[in-house]
């Protein structure tokens, strides 16, 4: 009981030509814009307020022709204000809906600009592909190709081979720089029919690798294999410094064992033994003694000079915030979150209103991830300062009578209540940079205690520091007196009184 | 013989041991006299439970004005900004001192997004972290709009007034108006 269309050759080509036609007139609105252009376009002029995917200042702007007409947001681009006043409905209606505020007229955009923009806002996931080309091979190693290529690699190479390191097979990592992909194709396909054809290089790397035949493969397309050969070149390059990096972490705080120290201690122990049990010489009896004497000094003088002292202090921040993504990789001045180094005795804790200047933006970490720490962990330290501040990263909103509350931090650097010390003046007067005392916080995804901040370290500083007058009117006659009196170009800090005892106890 | 021999070999290896491990140090150390270190009034930041939330740093009362600050008269709206941009002046001269502070504030706070030179090309654009950030030659901005812009943010660009001082604000508006008319040249 089925019912069987009869078509008509007629009909069949009728429908054919029409989707045909379609399809033109489809092929001929996309060509309209440039979405690559108009990704350009849409980067210098529009995304400060508007995303593709998410409301930000103004509306999210993905797939906005199908709401409105071309030549209304054309007009809207070029000059809202106009339009408003013109009384068109629609545009009141959307700048009464975002608050009133007025979007920034755009007259220098031409017709053509526009276009391409809007070609851009239709279509993100072609624009997307397009980039990595577009982009000079500059992340070539999430293109579609390489991801295949990774796929094939790993279920038909990776038992032999491995991109970085030798395993059965040589390291394939960079192979096409080696050996020109003709070759390379030939090879994979049937390696034992290239020996056997007398081509010189395939014997000489059979018998480098030990003599092993490689399977053949056949099966591969040449598709396949560009896709592999893609996947060698540039797959593996992220892989390998990502294994780099991790293999820096885990060596790099390992120090070598001292080995020399402890045989010392050991062979020491056994003669002391020796001498105050089996040996009746009272002379080394006495010898014996007094290097006991000697040396439990030297350790408890040892053990109690550094009470106190909290060098390398470590400690676990209730926020992950990593100083080397905001000041090392985005390169953000310490006096932007750390403002008041610049007046005042402290340094400053960033308020949050701070941390919200950029993270009204940023509401997803997009950086590279590692094992240990994934793109949500990330995103849930990113989240803790809205739970904080009562923020809604979805409209963007501060949420209305929210119970702010405070964020928690572990003070690392603590100086003890009966030292002053005063960042202004060091910043300021002396201009010195953050990372003398504080170390290469840059570097450091969590901040740990550069230097010892006794009052050893402070007071040598002092002794060496030689002030700068040429910028600070203020001292120049004490100077001159002080260079007279000490009978030096260059007066140093200790020699401007840095090291009274009353200028930082009292 | 033999149990002080068996216990210093013990000792030894116990020795030995602690030398290895995790080095990170968690916990602060210990301190010799926690009364001379630990202060007796509260701390910057600290944690006092006399204050609601604990937070001993209290945000100032509504309409006090910090030392040295001068109340900003222009409200935060759309009206204000245009008042701001049409008669808000600058109290201070562009003196090369006022200048030399202005970039070394703007370097700091602004050239992060905007670019050393203004172009909106910082380093956070490169990054394709904010994306859009005008050069200041495409934007019809007076001494007065910027200064507004700094106290109350605009669109994604949030406020800077808790970062600088008033007159560090004048200083960063005139060497804005000085990077703009080299980008028009």
């Amino acid at each position: 009981m089925k019912s069987v269309n009869q078509h008509s050759p007629l009909s069949k080509l009728m429908k054919l030509s029409f989707a045909f036609l379609l399809f033109f007139t489809i092929n001929l609105s996309a060509q309209q814009g440039d979405a690559t252009k108009g990704k350009q376009l849409f980067n210098a002029n529009c995304a400060a307020c508007h995303k593709l995917d998410k409301k930000l200042i103004g509306p999210p702007l993905k797939g906005v022709t199908e709401r409105r007409s071309n030549e209304w947001l054309q007009a809207w681009i070029k000059d809202n204000q106009a339009l408003i006043k013109s009384g068109d409905a629609d545009a009141k209606e959307i700048f009464e809906e975002y608050n009133k505020m007025p979007m920034q007229a755009f007259p220098q955009l031409s017709e053509q600009d526009i276009n391409d923009i809007l070609a851009y806002t239709d279509d993100k996931p072609a624009a997307k592909a397009e980039t990595p080309a577009a982009g000079g091979g500059e992340d070539m190693s999430q293109s579609p190709e390489v991801l295949a290529g990774k796929k094939l690699f790993n279920t038909n190479c990776a038992a032999c081979h491995k991109l970085d390191k030798k395993l059965v097979g040589p390291a394939l990592g960079g192979i096409t720089d080696k050996r020109e992909t003709d070759w390379l194709k030939a090879w994979i396909k049937d390696n034992a029919a290239l020996r056997a054809s007398g081509d010189a290089l395939a014997k000489e790397v059979f018998e480098e690798n030990g003599g092993a035949p490689m399977t053949a493969f056949p099966q591969l397309s040449d598709e396949d294999l560009n896709a592999i050969l893609a996947y060698t070149k540039y797959g593996g390059k992220k892989d390998v410094i990502v294994d780099g990096k991790d293999a820096l972490v885990e060596t790099a705080p390992k120090t070598p064992f001292p080995w020399q120290a402890t045989i010392a201690a050991v062979v020491l122990l056994v003669f002391l033994i020796w001498a105050f049990t089996k040996n009746k010489n009272g002379f080394v009896k006495f010898l014996s003694l007094i290097v006991v004497l000697i040396g439990g000094a030297w350790f408890a003088f040892g053990y109690m000079m550094q009470v106190g002292v909290d060098q390398d202090y470590q400690p676990i921040q209730p926020i992950a915030f990593s100083h080397k993504i905001h000041a090392g990789d985005n390169k953000i001045d310490c006096q932007y979150c750390h403002s008041s180094a610049k007046h005042s005795k402290t340094s400053g804790i960033p308020s949050v209103n701070v941390c919200m200047n950029c993270h009204k933006n940023i509401t997803e970490y997009e950086g590279p991830v590692t094992a240990e720490h994934d793109k949500a962990f990330y995103d849930g330290e990113i989240q803790k300062i809205y739970d904080a501040i009562g923020f809604d990263p979805e409209t963007r909103q501060y949420i209305e009578n929210y119970e702010q509350k405070p964020i928690e931090w572990v003070r690392i650097h603590n100086l003890p209540d009966f030292a002053y010390y005063n960042h202004s003046q060091h910043v300021n007067v002396a201009g010195i940079k953050c990372q003398k005392c504080h170390g290469p916080v840059e570097t450091m995804d969590e901040v740990y205690q550069y230097s010892p901040l006794t009052m050893g370290w402070c007071v040598d500083c002092h002794r060496e520091t030689e002030v700068d007058m040429t910028k600070n009117g203020y001292y120049k006659k004490i100077h001159e007196q002080l260079a007279k009196k000490y009978g030096v170009v260059k007066v140093t800090e200790a020699q401007m009184g840095g090291l009274e005892c009353g200028k930082c106890h009292y | 013989m033999k149990r002080i021999l068996k216990l210093s070999t013990i000792l030894a290896v116990v020795i030995s041991f602690t030398a290895c491990g995790d080095k990170t140090k968690r916990t602060p150390n210990l301190q010799f006299m926690p009364n001379m270190y630990e202060p007796v009034g509260y701390e910057t930041y600290g944690e006092n439970d006399y204050f609601k939330n604990d937070m001993a740093t209290r945000l100032p009362a509504k309409g006090s004005v910090a030392r040295g600050e001068v109340p900003y008269e222009y409200p935060d709206t759309n009206e204000g900004y245009e008042e701001a941009k049409l008669n808000l002046k600058s109290p201070y001269p562009a003196t090369k001192e006022n200048l030399e502070n202005g970039k070394k504030m703007y370097d700091i706070y602004c050239a992060i997004c905007h670019g050393k030179k203004g172009d909106g090309q910082g380093q956070l654009v490169k990054n394709e972290k904010f994306l859009g950030i005008p050069n200041y030659k495409d934007r019809d901005i007076t001494e007065g709009s910027i200064y507004q812009v700094i106290m109350y943010g605009r669109n994604l660009m949030g406020s800077h007034a808790s970062q600088l001082t008033e007159k560090e604000r004048w200083q960063v508006t005139m060497y804005v108006e000085q990077l703009r008319n080299d980008l028009i040249k």
